[in-house]
């Protein structure tokens, strides 16, 4: 009996084998016959697997809404007044910095995209970012919210556009939110004087992510004289789920206000047991990112007094063209999929749009071109609030700038 | 008609060679070229996992030596502007000194306490490096890595794959000739039985430091290479999947040959891609696991054993045949 | 809230967090102790546990401290199965092998979890949930006083188990000596699988405990508490219960004081810093006997 499973074993083994190594073969030929260029073809660089999946699959699933959409409405025109269908590719980065070089290597050089979208962690990101300004493929990145990945000095990134908004966008946006809006707020509720300096805390992830947010926060408040203290500052590592001890540092310094720099599945639990087990009721800010329906869910009776600044959210939107927009991206991505996109999927969605926007207006896939027609892009918001309702990107660092709501 | 052991190694060793060499030519596709670049680095890497195992001693945590070999390198590099051609043997040689120094705590520990030791130390330089020593190695943001071979000098994917393979057949070659030398039977003794070896004159604590340095070695160099290739460091580098794939890679192919390392890494590395263009994410994982499980129950020996262990059943088979059919009758 | 407050409060977190690791590294001890053995997939289980918990939570919303049994017997079914036919086959074989084949499983599991449950965090709402205890001068979760007193009942179930029955008299025999057992006519291959089950029992409690508490849960949650658990049973001494119990709260304790005072990054680092400096001196543990 032993031998016959060993056997069965080794048959399947060799047959996934063979089936590996002719889907390869099948793939070049793919390839081979797109060289016709009857579609464009755009790649998606996304965590399927690994820690990030769980981002990584919403992004990917939103892309192909997104070329859906693009595609039932007849595609892209170009210039010649053709209409092209668009293609999406998908490469799965595995949530680290190899796999993220062997999936750009090979949609860039082994499917021959035209242009790729996605991206998600700073640091898988990084390590192919001088595959892209090798290959000068104009590379939209709708995810990674590190600053870094746009102001490299010692790669070429001009072929990079960041379309996301980064740690510094967040840290200072909400920092002066809270200068702006709710010290006044606390300090007319507790009869205090109006400069009585607003005790803040932060509760950060210990990561490229989180510090960067930290950082924002503390230069924001430096460089405009706010009127803030930062009683606490508080770390922890990435995937932490056990807050309590932190939480109750913090409380023990009287914060008005607590700032999660934290992923969703982290700011939940944090905001759960702060106001359970440690008894912190203070008003809570989360990092955008944190704008998912699981999150909302999760934090349940426990969410009275969190703020979460955002640029898209089908939770906190105000009405108007955005919403709209955002509730039929929100409806069409639920019937394909049974559940609802988050704000990572949200860019990417945006981010395909921006692909098919730019090739349509230089009216060729030629790379140089393409990339130009993104350095020249003005396009209207589609789902993600912009500053000024346009989409364009900056042109010092090829940033898009973001409008984000509170 | 025979294959016997004899043959097959030198004509085994012989057509990896060739197809090695030929490989750039065979294709033009550069996802192919790169592919082999990372996998000649995991061989490397794998190579140097086995070469500690050689002595009997299993580690979990080899990510640190890849980690402390790639940032010892890079920020030699960077700071000094000396060729990354140079400094990958600087940051090995750093791994290596590091290697000495975690060996010493665990030259007394034996199999699972060594193996929690290894792994605990990964997660503790991965904490140095992103809290004192941030200023350094710019924390969780990482650096950018000098490349190997600039990209301004035409061709030179094709020269840094073939500077790679060099590499690798260098490492390997090391590794031959330290299995085969005095130092590879002491640490077989010790594998084998720390008592016996003592009473022969060996020192266990030498040869157990001496493994540890030389595998932290050529770890770093691996993770130097990976590093220069890809041009940016981070410290994920130092996490625990990285650990494991050098010994999945080693187990597959075989613990304790030269050859087990080779073979496991390339069989892998194209059964991973082939699953990987099949669209299929998670289960990906789980048939690796799988394979994983299956190759130490029934192939404890590895793949480099498959083609005596065929043998082994062809014959078993033939002699039991005779006897079925005259129960049958 | 003064500096004493804040001492005890992250005491009382850390003798919470305790808890979990005691019980995941009971079972380790336990199976190690009897089979000789060592599972670093031990954490799979703790995932498993509490997926399945989550699952007949959301479909029948029973109070989950009830369906921690029903979890626990589920899990010992499942580590049953995985001993029968992944670690029967290489027992003896060489203690590598041990540790080759739980990497293989960390894989199987994790991404057949996610394959099964999707790989989103999740989470479960006790029904105790919000209902507080003035203890001295904290105040505190009736969640954390129930996972407490689970935690010592399981204990205690446990130790009258092998001392009172004879099964777990056979499994002390087993432990102490195996051959000697095995004369004596002890069936030693169905004393593994019990206790291999009991101890995958005691990690679906710990999992179960772990969701009830208000924390996260996704397929990767296993692998570090695990590692941790084993770090525990090393510092305790392989093998030893009680060792088991005061290296899970000191592990506790020192995690969330390095939290505290040196930043929540730390936390992992700091149980693996410990066991290592008390490898140095003492290389079979805390409590460990001569056996290494």
């Amino acid at each position: 009996m032993k031998y016959s499973v060993l056997v069965i074993a080794v048959l399947l083994i060799a047959a996934a084998f063979i089936a590996g190594c002719t889907q390869q073969q099948a793939s070049t030929q793919q390839t081979a016959a797109a060289g016709s260029q009857d579609v464009i073809r755009v790649g998606v660089i996304a965590s399927l697997t690994g820690p990030a999946s769980n981002v990584g699959t919403n992004m990917w699933q939103s892309a192909q809404v997104a070329a859906e959409k693009i595609n039932a409405d007849g595609g892209v025109t170009l210039k010649d007044g053709t209409k092209k269908q668009i293609k999406l590719i998908v490469g799965d980065d595995e949530s680290t910095q190899a796999g993220g070089q062997k999936a750009a290597t090979k949609l860039i050089t082994d499917d021959k995209v035209d242009i790729l979208v996605g991206g998600y962690s700073s640091a898988v990101t990084s390590a192919y970012e001088q595959t892209i300004a090798e290959y000068k493929i104009p590379y939209i990145v709708t995810g990674a919210s590190s600053p870094i990945i746009t102001h490299r000095t010692d790669i070429d990134t001009s072929y990079i556009f960041h379309h996301c908004p980064t740690t510094d966008t967040y840290g200072q946006y909400t920092t002066q939110f809270i200068d702006q809006v709710i010290r006044p707020a606390v300090n007319k509720k507790l009869g205090a004087a109006s400069d009585r300096p607003f005790r803040l805390a932060l509760l950060y992830q210990d990561t490229a992510f989180g510090k960067g947010i930290q950082t924002a926060v503390n230069d924001t408040i430096t460089k405009n004289k706010l009127n803030i203290v930062l009683v606490s500052q508080q770390s922890f590592k990435m995937g932490e789920s056990d807050f309590r001890t932190q939480l109750t540092a913090i409380k023990a310094t009287n914060p008005d206000a607590l700032y999660l720099g934290a992923f969703p599945n982290e700011g939940a639990p944090a905001i759960t047991q702060a106001r359970r087990d440690i008894g912190l009721n203070t008003i809570f800010l989360s990092a955008e990112n944190n704008d998912n329906a699981q999150f909302y869910k999760d934090v349940g009776q426990y969410g009275e007094g969190a703020i979460i600044e955002s640029r898209f959210s089908p939770y906190t939107a105000p009405a108007g063209a955005v919403a709209s927009a955002q509730d039929a991206f929100k409806q069409a991505y639920f019937a394909k999929f049974g559940t609802y996109p988050d704000m990572m999927g949200a860019s990417t969605y945006d981010g395909v749009f921006i692909a098919a926007k730019a090739i349509g207006n230089a009216g060729t896939t030629d790379k140089a071109t393409v990339r130009q027609a993104l350095v020249d892009l003005k396009m209207p918001q589609a789902v993600e609030a912009m500053k000024d309702q346009t989409i364009s990107f900056s042109p010092d660092f090829r940033d898009s700038g973001f409008d984000l709501w509170m | 008609m025979q294959l016997t052991r004899e043959k097959l190694i030198p004509y085994g060793t012989a057509a990896a060679l060739i197809i090695a060499v030929a490989i750039p030519f065979l294709t033009d596709n550069m996802f192919i070229v790169n592919l082999a670049v990372l996998m000649l680095i995991s061989i490397i890497f794998a190579s140097a996992w086995n070469l500690l195992a050689y002595s009997g001693q299993g580690s979990l945590g080899h990510a640190a030596f890849f980690g402390i070999g790639a940032y010892g390198s890079t920020l030699i590099a960077a700071k000094l502007g000396i060729t990354p051609f140079i400094t990958i043997f600087l940051g090995a040689a750093v791994a290596a000194f590091i290697g000495i120094l975690i060996g010493l705590t665990c030259v007394r520990l034996k199999e699972w306490f060594l193996a929690m030791v290894t792994f605990g130390f990964a997660i503790i330089v991965q904490t140095l490096t992103v809290s004192v020593l941030a200023p350094m190695t710019g924390g969780w943001d990482g650096i950018p890595s000098p490349r190997l071979v600039s990209p301004s000098i035409p061709g030179y994917q094709l020269i840094e794959y073939y500077a790679i393979l060099l590499i690798t057949i260098a490492a390997i070659a090391a590794i031959w000739y330290i299995m085969k030398s005095r130092i590879g039977l002491a640490f077989l003794a010790i594998r084998e039985n720390e008592t016996e070896a003592r009473a022969a004159g060996i020192d266990p604590v030498r040869y157990r430091l001496l493994a540890f340095a030389l595998s932290a070695f050529i770890a770093g160099v691996a993770g130097a290479l990976q590093i220069h290739h890809i041009g940016y460091i981070t410290p994920e580098l130092y996490g625990v999947d990285n650990s494991f794939w050098p010994i999945t890679y080693v187990i597959l192919g075989g613990l304790g040959t030269l050859a087990g390392p080779v073979i496991g890494t390339v069989v892998l590395t194209i059964l991973w891609e082939g699953l990987k263009a099949t669209g299929i994410t998670f289960a990906r994982y789980v048939v690796i696991g799988v394979i994983l499980i299956l190759t130490i129950i029934f192939l404890p020996r590895g793949l480099v054993s498959l083609p005596e262990q065929v043998q082994e059943w062809i014959k078993r088979r033939k002699q039991k045949e005779p006897v079925t059919e005259a129960a049958a009758e | 809230m003064d500096n004493l407050s804040v001492f005890l409060q992250i005491l009382f977190w850390g003798l919470y967090a305790g808890c979990i690791y005691i019980l995941l590294a009971t079972g380790l001890n336990l199976i190690f102790g009897v089979m000789k053995v060592v599972n670093f997939a031990h954490g799979e289980f703790l995932m498993i546990g509490a997926y399945i918990t989550a699952t007949v939570f959301f479909l029948t919303g029973f109070n989950p401290y009830v369906i921690l049994l029903l979890s626990m017997v589920a899990l010992v079914g499942i580590g049953a199965v995985v001993e029968r036919l992944c670690f029967r086959p290489i027992l003896g074989t060489g203690k590598l092998n041990e540790i080759f084949l739980s990497i293989g499983l960390i894989y199987i599991f994790q991404n057949g979890a996610a394959m099964i449950w999707g790989d989103a965090w999740q989470s479960v709402k006790s029904p105790y949930d919000g209902i507080t205890i003035p203890i001295g001068s904290l105040s505190v979760p009736l969640d954390y006083i129930i996972i407490m007193v689970v935690t010592a009942v399981i204990l205690s179930g446990l130790y009258l188990f092998l001392k009172k029955t004879t099964l777990g008299m056979q499994m002390r025999a087993t432990s102490q000596n195996r051959k000697g057992a095995m004369l004596v006519g002890i069936n030693v291959e169905r004393i593994d699988i019990i206790s291999f089950g009991l101890g995958c029992a005691l990690a679906a409690a710990a999992g179960t405990l772990w969701v009830v508490s208000g924390q996260v849960f996704n397929p990767y949650m296993g692998s570090i508490p695990a590692v941790k658990a084993f770090a525990i049973i090393i510092l305790g001494g392989l093998g030893s219960i009680p060792g088991a119990i005061i290296g899970g709260l000191l592990m506790g304790l020192a995690e969330n004081g390095a939290a505290f005072l040196l930043g929540g990054i730390w936390k992992d680092a700091v149980s693996f810093i410990i066991l290592i400096v008390v490898l140095i001196f003492r290389p079979t543990g805390l409590f460990g006997g001569k056996e290494g």
